[in-house]
């Protein structure tokens, strides 16, 4: 059993309350952390290797150093808990079930970076998790764990939580503040970056819940302690919410050594396949990563066995590899349908584009209409030329990265699955009865001597 | 000390856009710099407008390679940058017109802005002066690879002088930002999300103040047009001329250009540089009242100064013979000296010309044996 950081106590009964959060031996990373230097903390982080847990990746210490600390100006952390990626629910669970450890962490990182009003942006959807943490925060503020002079220490800190309104592109950092503005959720324009120009126009670090979640273990065991776990430049622990095909859907704290195999058949993790199907592809990432096949997604094009860990999903870039992304694995079996599959995420994308940027705004809706119409049996071979033209020309050219998660998983599906696709296009008729199947999908990979 | 000094930015920037480079301030967009230069090295631009604040980033027709950062940091930017948001770094070197990258992106915004507009030009009002029509012009496909229903809107009132014709919109937001910025009260935005988006008044309100006709200016297509001018006359057949009063209104400028025809004044906007925004007067954007725009449509009423200058290579030059501007040809420079080359060198290639043939003595018409025979 590996070791887990962040949901060792979610099963102790009343975690979700103060006394016993505390009895377990919360809020110590706090009362650890106003004893030190501001900049120490940042530099505790940077040695743990952590990073950020929303997708990209992106070392945390290292942003956290970015941040501007002009004189007189205030500086805020926002928690992006706008998790709304499809087959992402990591963050709904964690706050739900130990919404202390993200108020604990929320504390201590804003004592890092020196933020007296930190936020905590929430999906809309998640109404009920809103009252959980502003019961949280009621008790954390009795307890003087918030609020004017924290625990003697001259800290003032106040935490808020905003519901958002349902949109997914709000969980896009520009777009998150915006919106937290009171304005309209578009994401803005980078450079400037948050870290410099952000909330109100003054330096803010936006991060995930995971990723503050994770500053907790972090200060209580030692950045060095922290990076041990792990491999290479991921280190710690993550969580993944593995959904789809599987006998356990749910959320698995991993260390990052595991392998793929091992995570989607081991009675520890998933548990396998249910009715003995075969496991035909993966989407390890969330919906925005490229889909991978079987052989690949189990074994890298180089041979090696693929673990769950940031460098080895990426392993080979999108031609071979995929991304760790935020950790929504979605597992589809023999049954299933990628032209369907992909067709339903295009459709999610193109209701969440903002419409700002062109390329977005009109290509998400017309890739959406030719899978429709491939998967409704009218397509022609030239279409799948086209959807692959569609998104070479809005990756990239796009304000946010929302045009790109939604161009990658197209391109993915064409890049592994053309035969599928032409199947569609060739068999009108049969493709609204039957499916594809699994054909060559889970063979073993050709390795070049 | 001394190395701080060292460190201080040079006071201008040196920047190269498709081989030619130019000296220009720090703080200027690559966009900026590339119209200091002009013609066909300037990116063109569907969004931004130099005049209203924040403005731009939106429509990526003015997207560019980088092909270096800086003479500090020579490394390439990994994508297309959008020209009108990104500002020059000193040694940047700047690929538009000679990057494929370039090319191939913005043939495919250009696809994507066309994908849902109507195409109605025949009878719309800003023919002939529409921005996405020269972009389709210069950098769209003949076809259109879009096989689906495309979206319409329901024709909009919102107030007296303007109509709103939602259908052709670009969404380049800047008519909001003319509502925020020149404007005293924003009655107008954007309602709705993705391709549903529009512009939109809360809730079909009339849109009423003094400058709101200067949304008319800077809409780039026929969404937004003058109900006073609709259907009254093509561009093309008035004749512009520059004019001023003495208007009363303390914010408005009071120089304008008249469309006329004949003696009659058809239409009045504001004046327009050569990229087709406000003209700048003393350090200040020209805009104008309402009641220069919509209220005085007679000659006796303005002071006219003289025809207004036409690029050559606009449409509404047909049958104006004075005040055309040619345009800035960049050829030779951007190729490094060499000037445009033909496909084919005709004359060399065929002896058509060939002086030792006197076509008048050939019996029937001339072929191709007949010049073979030399």
């Amino acid at each position: 059993m590996a070791r887990k950081l962040l949901l060792d106590k979610v099963n102790v009964p009343g975690i979700r309350s103060y006394e016993v959060y505390r009895r377990e031996g919360g809020y110590r990373s706090v009362e650890k952390a106003l004893k030190m230097v501001p900049a120490d903390i940042v530099e505790e982080v940077k040695k743990s290797g952590l990073r950020g847990r929303g997708g990209a990746g992106f070392p945390t210490g290292m942003k956290w150093s970015f941040l501007a600390k002009p004189e007189g100006v205030a500086r805020y952390l926002v928690c992006n808990a706008d998790e709304s990626e499809p087959g992402t629910f990591k963050d709904r669970y964690l706050m739900e079930f130990i919404p202390h450890l993200l108020i604990e962490g929320m504390i201590a990182s804003s004592f890092a970076l020196g933020s007296n009003t930190s936020y905590i942006y929430i999906r809309g959807e998640y109404a009920w998790i809103t009252d959980i943490l502003e019961n949280a925060i009621a008790e954390a503020k009795q307890n003087g764990f918030l609020g004017k002079n924290i625990l003697g220490s001259g800290f003032d800190c106040e935490l808020y939580v905003q519901r958002g309104a349902g949109a997914y592109i709000c969980g896009e950092e520009t777009a998150l503040l915006e919106s937290l503005e009171g304005k309209r959720g578009n994401p803005r324009i980078k450079p400037p970056f948050p870290a410099i120009k952000g909330l109100w126009d003054c330096p803010t670090v936006v991060n995930n819940v995971e990723t503050i979640a994770a500053v907790v273990p972090i200060l209580n065991e030692g950045g060095e302690e922290y990076a041990k776990i792990g491999v290479g430049k991921s280190t710690g622990t993550k969580l993944i919410s593995a959904c789809g095909n599987i006998n356990k859907p749910g959320i698995y704290e991993i260390d990052m050594t595991i392998s793929v195999e091992e995570f989607i058949f081991s009675d520890e993790y998933c548990g396998g396949i249910p009715n003995g199907k075969r496991l035909k592809a993966c989407i390890p990432g969330g919906s925005s990563v490229p889909i991978l096949p079987a052989n690949l997604l189990l074994t890298t094009a180089k041979g090696e066995k693929r673990l769950m860990n940031y460098e080895s999903l990426s392993d080979g870039g999108f031609a071979t590899g995929s991304m760790m992304g935020s950790g929504g694995f979605i597992v589809l079996d023999e049954d299933q349908c990628v032209v369907r599959n992909t067709m339903t995420f295009a459709r999610f994308y193109h209701h969440e584009s903002c419409g700002q940027c062109s390329p977005c705004r009109e290509g998400t809706g017309w890739m959406e209409r030719v899978l429709k119409k491939i998967e409704n049996g009218k397509g022609e071979m030239k279409d799948i030329d086209l959807l692959w033209d569609i998104q070479r020309k809005i990756e990239g050219n796009t304000i946010c990265p929302l045009g790109d998660a939604a161009a990658w998983p197209v391109a993915a599906a064409i890049r592994h699955f053309r035969d599928e696709f032409e199947w569609h296009v060739l068999n009108p008729e049969k493709c609204l009865t039957e499916n594809f199947g699994l054909r060559h999908y889970a063979d073993p990979i050709h390795v070049p001597a | 000390m001394a190395e701080e000094i060292k460190k201080e930015p040079p006071s201008t920037f040196k920047v190269t856009i498709d081989n030619i480079t130019i000296d220009v301030a720090p703080g200027t967009t690559v966009l900026n710099a590339a119209r200091i230069i002009g013609g066909d090295v300037t990116p063109p631009a569907m969004c931004y407008y130099s005049k209203l604040k924040g403005s731009g980033g939106k429509c990526r027709t003015c997207l560019v390679e980088v092909a270096a950062g800086s003479t500090a940091d020579p490394r390439p930017m990994p994508k297309l940058v959008a020209s009108c948001r990104t500002t020059v770094m000193d040694g940047m070197i700047v690929k538009n017109i000679t990057s494929d990258k370039v090319k191939d992106a913005r043939a495919g915004v250009v696809e994507f802005l066309l994908l849902n507009h109507p195409l109605d030009c025949p009878i719309c009002d800003q023919a002939g002066e529409c921005h996405l029509q020269d972009l389709g012009y210069e950098h769209g496909k003949e076809g259109t690879r879009y096989e689906f229903k495309r979206r319409t809107f329901e024709k909009e009132d919102i107030g007296p002088y303007i109509q709103l014709h939602m259908t052709r919109c670009i969404l380049c937001y800047r008519c909001t930002y003319v509502a925020d910025q020149i404007t005293n009260k924003r009655v107008h935005g954007i309602l709705d999300r993705g391709e549903h988006s529009e512009i939109s008044t809360y809730i079909s309100k009339a849109i009423d103040n003094d400058f709101s006709g200067n949304m008319i200016d800077v809409c780039p297509v026929g969404a937004l047009t003058d109900k006073t001018f609709r259907f009254k006359n093509r561009v093309w057949f008035t004749k512009p001329v520059d004019a001023h009063r003495n208007c009363e209104n303390p914010d408005c400028c009071g120089k304008t250009t008249l469309w006329l025809r004949g003696d009659e004044v058809f239409r009045v906007t504001a004046r327009k540089d050569e990229w087709g925004e406000v003209q700048s007067f003393d350090g200040k954007p020209g805009w104008i009242c309402n009641t220069c725009r919509f209220g005085k449509k007679k000659t006796a009423d303005w002071e006219v100064e003289g025809l207004t200058k036409i690029s050559r290579h606009s449409v509404i030059s047909q049958g104006k013979y004075d005040g055309l501007v040619m345009p800035k040809e960049t050829v030779t420079e951007v190729m490094g000296g060499r000037g445009p080359k033909l496909l084919m060198h005709i004359h060399d290639e065929s002896g058509v010309n060939n002086p030792a043939i006197d076509l008048s003595k050939i019996n029937g018409p001339a072929h191709s044996d007949t010049f073979d025979k030399v």
